[in-house]
């Protein structure tokens, strides 16, 4: 049974994106979400989150942890001599 | 007709053999291509204080087990499996971070399945990065990443933070591709809701 509500349409969303349901459930999902706007819209704020939270903790490594990982590093292996 | 030659580097593949060989400057080069992105993803399993550590741990690994490297997998892919297993080992040493249920922000439904909330507010998790201040959302961003459920915030960061691939996300933890989706989906479920929360809408 490919019935589609809301509810196990979030369940399926992953996999829908990932490409790994069955032709007929994806069609089945597919269908529900074309004709029902909560979850258009639960859709679109799912797929953000990733990008949002990306953006988010996109931290620049300070000078001073690189020049310790370099100090670090001469004193246990042979790079950084020079 | 004269055709403009791109300016060569060495693949990663090339420069490790180069160092697994004993050439130092090869491994210098590994380390400057690839310390930016071992020091983000420490932040992002682990924290700023401990990311340094995990960073040193990392390359120090990496050094000493060149030789391990067989060139079954991209050389990246299996970098980052050493800086991921640093970085759980330092989490694992350090017993203070409490677990904490964070089913609050899951989708709400009703008997019949339907969601709870109105098609505007479902969608207003899409627009937090242009609602709200960009100053709070990377505190508020880096404080829920760190209170995920440690099982749900490993696959979330490799695969939608660091946008390793499902598959790579399943070798370096250790996991098959089918438990790395549904980790990731519950991580999504729950940051999305989140981000919805701190917007004042329900999720």
């Amino acid at each position: 049974m490919n019935h589609v509500v809301c509810e196990s349409g979030v369940d399926l969303l992953m996999d829908f994106l990932e490409g790994v349901l069955p032709a007929e459930v994806n069609a089945a999902l597919e269908e529900h979400v074309a004709g029902c706007a909560r979850c258009a819209a639960f859709v679109r704020s799912y797929q953000a989150t990733p990008r949002i939270m990306r953006e988010a903790t996109a931290i620049t490594m300070p000078s001073d942890v690189e020049a310790s990982l370099r100090a670090f590093l001469r004193a246990r292996t042979r790079a950084f001599q020079s | 007709m004269t055709v403009g030659v791109p300016a060569l580097e060495p693949s990663d593949e090339t420069l490790a053999a180069r160092a697994a060989g004993g050439d130092n400057s090869a491994f210098e080069l590994i380390v400057q291509r690839y310390q930016a992105r071992v020091f983000r993803l420490a932040c992002r399993l682990t924290s700023d204080t401990e990311a340094p550590d995990v960073l040193q741990d990392t390359f120090l690994q990496v050094y000493r087990h060149l030789q391990s490297f067989r060139g079954d997998s991209r050389f990246g892919t299996w970098l980052f499996r050493v800086a991921t297993n640093a970085a759980l080992m330092h989490r694992r040493s350090d017993a203070r971070r409490p677990a904490e249920s964070l089913e609050m922000y899951m989708p709400q439904f009703d008997a019949d399945g339907r969601h709870r909330a109105t098609p505007a507010e479902l969608q207003v998790a899409s627009c937090a990065d242009e609602l709200l201040d960009r100053r709070v959302l990377v505190e508020k961003a880096r404080d829920i990443i760190a209170r995920l459920p440690d099982l749900y915030r490993d696959a979330f960061v490799l695969r939608d933070l660091e946008e390793m691939s499902t598959a790579d996300v399943a070798q370096a933890l250790g996991i098959e591709p089918a438990a790395v989706r549904q980790r990731v989906h519950r991580a999504r479920l729950m940051l999305r809701g989140y981000l919805s929360d701190l917007l004042g809408v329900k999720p």
